[in-house]
């Protein structure tokens, strides 16, 4: 049997995540944590990250790096409260770098956070009721769920079970309230009570489930480990839930046994079982993931070893549950319903566009942070995540909703014109994100100005064209699941992935290598001149580059690194 | 008197009986009881038998002279020295006390006393004088008829209460009963030429009253050459810069810049907590500024300005000099007593702005005054650096009445590039020193206070010194304004420091100082002090120095349950043993 991945022998001595965090903080003379307890507090929702911009000069100034914490709120499905959202705020400017971020999972990460400040900041995020616990680690993460309002019945019971799940996966460890909230210390105890579902060492890897109710694929379902798709009837009540498994993003460039892969539809079950279900398939991912090469270690690579039959076979002996087959449903798109919805309920819902998520303020540009401030200081319904990292102000009354019109002209907080850009989605990147190659949040703006005055050119502005970017192949935007992927490569470049379907459902292809800021225009634009004129109707961009060949399709798994390349002479 | 007193009979040879003659007929009377004396005490000496040659009066003592110095940064110091070796040229018997170890009572009785004080902070007296200055402005202080004396205040006309201290020891003294024998000189900056004439002519008025007939002075043979031991370089010197670091972080609202300075040959020979006097030059913009707001073109003192005038101080004595160009407005301020407030956060180059008047190259000469040094701590060890000496110096950079304001020398000194030659004069400080190398220290030095720290660890790392070393340090931001971070890093990994406490003041909503830090540790503190260590306080003097006194004060009542008049007496204790340090500004 091959050697154990270093991070099982830091989570096994770890005493349950405890490490040396506690003495680590009382060190102030240095910004930074020792590196076996950078591992463990990722299971506590922080990573130790350094400032990029700021490497070059600091040695020189006799600074160590510009260490600082990036810290991700555990939010199951995305609902905050105005007085949670008015807190993190507030944390955000006093102790985080005075912007939010929402990300991709429908959560709000703070960046900058020193840590001789972590402490105040949990306790003030503790004082909410909310907590970064198992945001990050090899632990089953934020539970999303799709936070549409307008069909109010089905994502009550959406967010319920979301809630139901992430309550139930949640690490035991006391670690969290010992180490950050001086809580009292509970001596170790038999590992099966200390954490019942996850023992010792945890999983071999992350873990990430969402739920979704169709028509929408927001959640962009069959990106993650472990999915529940709501099956509804006419009169729009959940009747149960189709389960997905294996679906996963990340790989690395040049190691083609790392690909992403769209999760398979496991089977049906109901509601009451879900949460067994979902259990089941943690505990088994425990036992039959790969603790030996975390590159290999997700539950996507689990399936594929093992086969999905086997895999279900024993989901359903653990859980006691037989799944059903798989009951029909339809995506329709992956992306948000900007602006005024109204919902079942009669109240009234807004959503609004983030730029890649960075709630900030930008002199001349919008007021986000302001905004929402404002807006979340009268509005008495909550605030919502999007998974495309945008925000709703859902249940608004009647007589709120002119006031927070007035907000929204205030503070210029209005969706832009372009399908592209209401589309587009940028991970992080730099300069916090220690993994990225390339520019991507600060990037994608500018790139798509230029990409805009190409699809103006051909008349095809309000088109709803999916894209998204990613600084590193780990594809925190899911760019493989975007029409139009760019994944950076190095300083300035970037790979092209197209072809991938509107719905979610299908990965893209790589389409062309190393491509820098005028090569992705020049590259595009033909591809969108033969959009505009061999289109049929209502036929979506990721579908057209496949039938105008300009890529293959991607069929699954490994399939996604063959027959690369532009098949088509553009 | 006759030219020839020598007589011929005279138990010498006639060449040698002319050059006695020579000698002793031009000798003022001062001379001839010095000669008297020093034949006697010669004998007395050489132990020479009994001799009833020898002149009754010769027994006579020299009158003695108290010279008491008030000093933080050494100028008064070193003139009482200055005075102590004329005096002692005139034959009198001079004895110095600093005014850190006076005590007050012992004043009582005192025939001749001059006092030469400097003034601090906001018309403050520098730190270690303060308690001796209390008692002698109370009811402690003894009544001084019969006592002369005379006062020479050191000062800065920069700042508003000029010379406040010498002013208020000469009122005092007199108050006491004291006779005035020469009157107060108030010195600038520029004290050297004033300080040496007063000096002079106050020893010439308190000279002993000698009257022709057979006077003697005593000639202590003991007194030492002050020259003797073979001083370090105080000369003005040329150094090169080697090495120019901004420490803060490009994010940071701070610049504060590491400078290596290597010399030709030796370096002054510094001790760590030793300054050098720094000799900046103006910015050319502020001064070309100034001469067109003058409406001066003159090479000549553009040129002077910017090497070796002060164009930027506005003090009083500018405002009643410029008034008496004319200014009506200035005039007006001045009588209405409003001048003091309308110059603060001023400079020079608002006034003739502002209040224009007709000037021509002589007259704006005459309102500045010359441009003086900048003291730095040295931030290094020679025994670590060798011939070279580091320096720590902060961009005094601030905006007032709408005006970016530049230091003058902090500015000068950013600005220097790798390679530039800049001229330096080393500023011994006894009062800040290291302890014996198995004391333990603890230095507090927030900001550019850590300068002279950093050459404390260094001179206790390279040698080997056995005793423990804690440093305080504080500045803005952790990220961004951590002086030194990797370096005290280092020192404690490999010993150099044994601990170390941060505090930052805006990395969160309510601000943190070294003082907080220093509550917070209270008991260590304490335990450290009775274990005999040294307290030193490096930087601010307004806001911080006192602060963390006070908190030395409060610790020593909480921890060791005394009430605040003992604690207050725990902590001047301390400073009396010379264990509780401070050098500030
Ligand atoms: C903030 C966020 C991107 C955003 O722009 O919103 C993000 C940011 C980071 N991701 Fe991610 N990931 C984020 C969603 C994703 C997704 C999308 C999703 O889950 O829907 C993926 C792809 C799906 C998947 O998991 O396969 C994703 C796949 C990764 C991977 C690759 C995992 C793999 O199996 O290979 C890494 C690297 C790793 O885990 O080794 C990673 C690692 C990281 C780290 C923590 C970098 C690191 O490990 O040091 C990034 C922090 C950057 C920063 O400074 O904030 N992130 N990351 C998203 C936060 C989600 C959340 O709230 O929990
Ligand atoms: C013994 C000693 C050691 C020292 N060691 C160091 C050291 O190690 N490092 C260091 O950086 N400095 C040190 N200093 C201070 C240094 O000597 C200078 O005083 C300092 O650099 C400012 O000089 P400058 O010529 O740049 O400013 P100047 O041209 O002298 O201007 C300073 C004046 O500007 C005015 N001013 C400054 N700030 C403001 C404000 N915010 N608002 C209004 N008015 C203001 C004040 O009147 C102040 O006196 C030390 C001083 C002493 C006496
Ligand atoms: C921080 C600081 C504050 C000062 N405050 C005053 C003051 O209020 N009034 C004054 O006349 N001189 C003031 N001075 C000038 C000093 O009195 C002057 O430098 C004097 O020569 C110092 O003498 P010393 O070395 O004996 O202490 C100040 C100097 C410094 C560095
Ligand atoms: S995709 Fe790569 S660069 Fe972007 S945030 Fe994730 S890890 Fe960082």
């Amino acid at each position: 049997m091959a050697e154990l991945a270093r991070n099982e022998y830091i989570k096994e001595a770890s005493d349950y995540l405890r490490g040396t965090l506690a003495e680590g903080l009382t060190d102030e003379i240095t910004g930074a944590i020792v590196e076996d307890d950078q591992q463990l507090v990722k299971f506590h929702g922080m990573y130790l990250q350094d400032d990029r911009d700021l490497r070059g000069e600091r040695a020189r100034k006799k600074l160590e790096k510009a260490f600082a914490f990036m810290l991700r709120v555990r939010i199951s499905g995305g609902v905050l409260t105005t007085k949670q959202w008015r807190a993190l705020d507030w944390v955000a400017r006093v102790y985080g770098n005075g912007t939010m971020r929402a990300t991709t999972r429908q959560t709000i990460q703070l960046h900058g956070v020193i840590k001789s400040n972590l402490k105040a900041t949990l306790k003030a995020i503790d004082e909410q009721l909310l907590n970064t616990i198992a945001a990050c680690g090899d632990v089953n993460r934020n539970v999303m769920s799709n936070p549409n309002p307008y069909q109010s019945k089905a994502h009550a019971v959406a967010l319920e079970l979301a809630r139901g799940i992430s309550d139930h996966l949640e690490p035991h460890t006391p670690a969290y309230r010992e180490i950050w909230l001086d809580g009292e210390k509970i001596a170790g105890g038999e590992p099966e009570v200390v954490e019942p579902i996850y023992g010792k060492t945890y999983l071999p890897r992350k873990f990430k489930t969402v739920v979704a109710v169709p028509p929408s694929n927001d959640v962009d379902i069959f990106a993650h480990d472990l999915g529940f798709i709501a099956i509804l009837d006419d009169n729009n009540d959940v009747t149960g839930w189709n389960v997905t498994v294996g679906g996963g993003m990340g790989m690395t460039h040049g190691e083609p046994d790392t690909y992403p892969r769209a999760a398979d539809v496991m089977g049906f079950c109901a509601t009451r079982d879900a949460i067994r279900v979902a259990e089941a398939v943690v505990t088994v991912q425990r036992d039959w993931g790969d603790r030996t090469n975390r590159k290999h270690a997700r539950l996507k690579y689990t399936i594929e070893d093992r086969g999905l039959d086997a895999f279900r076979a024993e989901v359903e002996k653990r859980a006691g549950v037989k799944l059903a087959a798989a009951k029909p449903f339809t995506f329709t798109s992956t992306g948000d319903r900007y602006g005024w919805t109204e919902g079942e309920n009669g109240k009234a819902h807004l959503t609004l566009y983030v730029e890649n998520g960075r709630i900030k303020d930008t002199a001349g540009g919008a007021g986000m942070l302001t905004g929402l401030r404002k807006i979340a200081e009268i509005h008495k319904g909550d605030m919502r995540l999007t998974a495309n990292q945008n925000v709703i102000v859902a249940n608004i009354g009647g007589q709120e909703r002119a006031a927070i019109e007035a907000i929204v002209k205030q503070y210029n907080l209005i969706q832009p014109a372009s399908g592209l850009r209401r589309n587009s989605m940028a991970c992080v990147a730099l300069p916090t994100c220690g993994l990225a190659l390339a520019e991507s949040e600060r990037y994608l703006p500018d790139l798509l100005t230029a990409l805009d005055a190409r699809l103006a050119a051909y008349g095809l502005s309000d088109d709803d064209i999916v894209i998204r970017m990613t600084g590193c192949p780990n594809g925190c935007a899911r760019p493989y699941l975007a029409e139009i992927g760019l994944v950076g490569k190095g300083p300035g470049r970037y790979n092209l992935y197209l072809g991938a379907a509107h719905d979610g459902s299908r990965m893209s292809k790589l389409y062309a290598e190393d491509l820098e800021h005028d090569a992705i225009v020049a590259t595009l634009d033909p591809v969108f001149g033969a959009y505009a004129k061999e289109r049929e109707p209502d036929e979506r961009f990721g579908e057209f580059v496949i039938r105008a060949e300009f890529v293959t399709r991607t069929r699954n798994g490994a399939d996604f690194h063959a027959n690369t390349g532009a098949k088509r002479a553009a | 008197m006759s030219p020839s007193p020598i007589p011929k009979t005279a138990p010498f040879a006639d060449d040698e009986i002319d050059v006695l003659n020579r000698v002793v007929g031009p000798a003022t009377a001062v001379q001839r009881a010095w000669l008297a004396g020093f034949l006697a005490g010669l004998d007395a000496q050489q132990g020479a038998a009994a001799n009833d040659a020898l002149p009754a009066a010769a027994q006579q003592k020299a009158e003695p002279l108290t010279i008491l110095y008030a000093t933080e940064s050494g100028n008064s110091e070193k003139l009482a020295g200055d005075v102590a070796k004329s005096a002692r040229k005139l034959g009198f018997k001079p004895s110095l006390v600093d005014m850190a170890d006076l005590d007050v009572a012992s004043l009582a009785g005192v025939k001749r006393l001059i006092v030469i004080a400097a003034t601090w902070g906001e018309g403050d007296p520098p730190a270690r004088a303060i308690r001796a200055y209390k008692d002698l402005m109370s009811e402690k202080a003894p009544r001084l008829d019969g006592t002369e004396f005379g006062v020479l205040a050191l000062g800065d006309t920069a700042y508003v209460e000029f010379c406040a201290i010498g002013k208020a020891l000469d009122e005092r003294l007199a108050a006491l009963g004291a006779k005035r024998i020469a009157d107060r000189v108030d010195c600038d900056l520029d004290f050297a030429e004033p300080a040496a004439t007063w000096i002079g002519a106050t020893l010439k008025v308190l000279a002993p009253e000698v009257a022709p007939d057979a006077k003697v002075i005593a000639v202590d043979f003991g007194a030492k050459d002050l020259g003797a031991k073979p001083a370090p370089n105080l000369n003005v010197v040329e150094a090169e810069v080697t090495e120019t670091i901004n420490l803060n972080s490009s994010r940071s609202d701070k610049e504060t810049y590491h400078l290596e300075l290597s010399f030709e040959g030796a370096a002054p020979a510094y001790k760590p907590g030793d300054s050098l006097d720094l000799y900046a030059e103006n910015d050319p913009a502020y001064v070309d500024a100034l001469l067109t707001s003058a409406r001066i073109s003159d090479a000549a003192l553009r040129g002077e300005f910017i090497k070796s005038r002060d164009v930027t101080t506005l003090s009083l004595k500018t405002m009643e000099t410029y008034a008496g160009f004319g200014q009506r407005y200035v005039k007006g301020l001045l009588e209405a007593g409003t001048a003091k407030t309308w110059i603060a956060g001023r400079q020079l180059i608002d006034l003739i702005q502002q209040f224009p008047v007709a000037l021509d190259a002589e007259k704006l000469r005459a309102l500045t005054r010359p441009l003086s040094a900048r003291a730095y701590s040295i931030a290094s060890s020679r025994s670590e650096v060798g011939e070279e000496a580091h320096l720590l110096i902060s961009a005094v950079r601030y905006r007032t009445h709408n005006r970016d304001r530049k230091g003058v020398a902090s500015n000068y000194a950013a600005g220097l590039k790798k390679g530039a030659r800049v001229r330096v004069k080393l500023k011994p400080n006894k009062h800040f020193a290291l302890p014996s190398g198995d004391r333990d220290i603890i230095m507090v030095g927030p900001g550019t206070g850590v300068a002279p720290f950093r050459a404390f660890v260094q001179e206790r790392r390279a040698s080997a010194a056995k005793g423990r070393n804690w440093l305080f340090f504080g500045d803005r931001q952790f990220t961004h304004d951590f002086l030194y971070q990797t370096e005290w890093q280092d020192a404690l990994k490999e010993g150099g420091l044994t601990r170390m406490d941060v505090a930052f003041s805006r990395d969160t909503p309510e601000k943190i100082y070294v003082q907080h830090r220093l509550w917070e540790k209270r008991r260590d503190l304490i335990e450290w002090l009775d274990g005999g260590a040294t307290f030193y306080v490096c930087g601010d003097m307004n806001a911080m120095a006192k602060d963390v006194r006070a908190t030395l004060v409060r610790a020593y009542a909480d921890v060791k349950a005394l009430s605040p008049e003992a604690a207050e007496q725990a902590v001047a204790a301390l400073e009396r043993d010379k264990r509780y340090q401070q050098d500030v500004y």
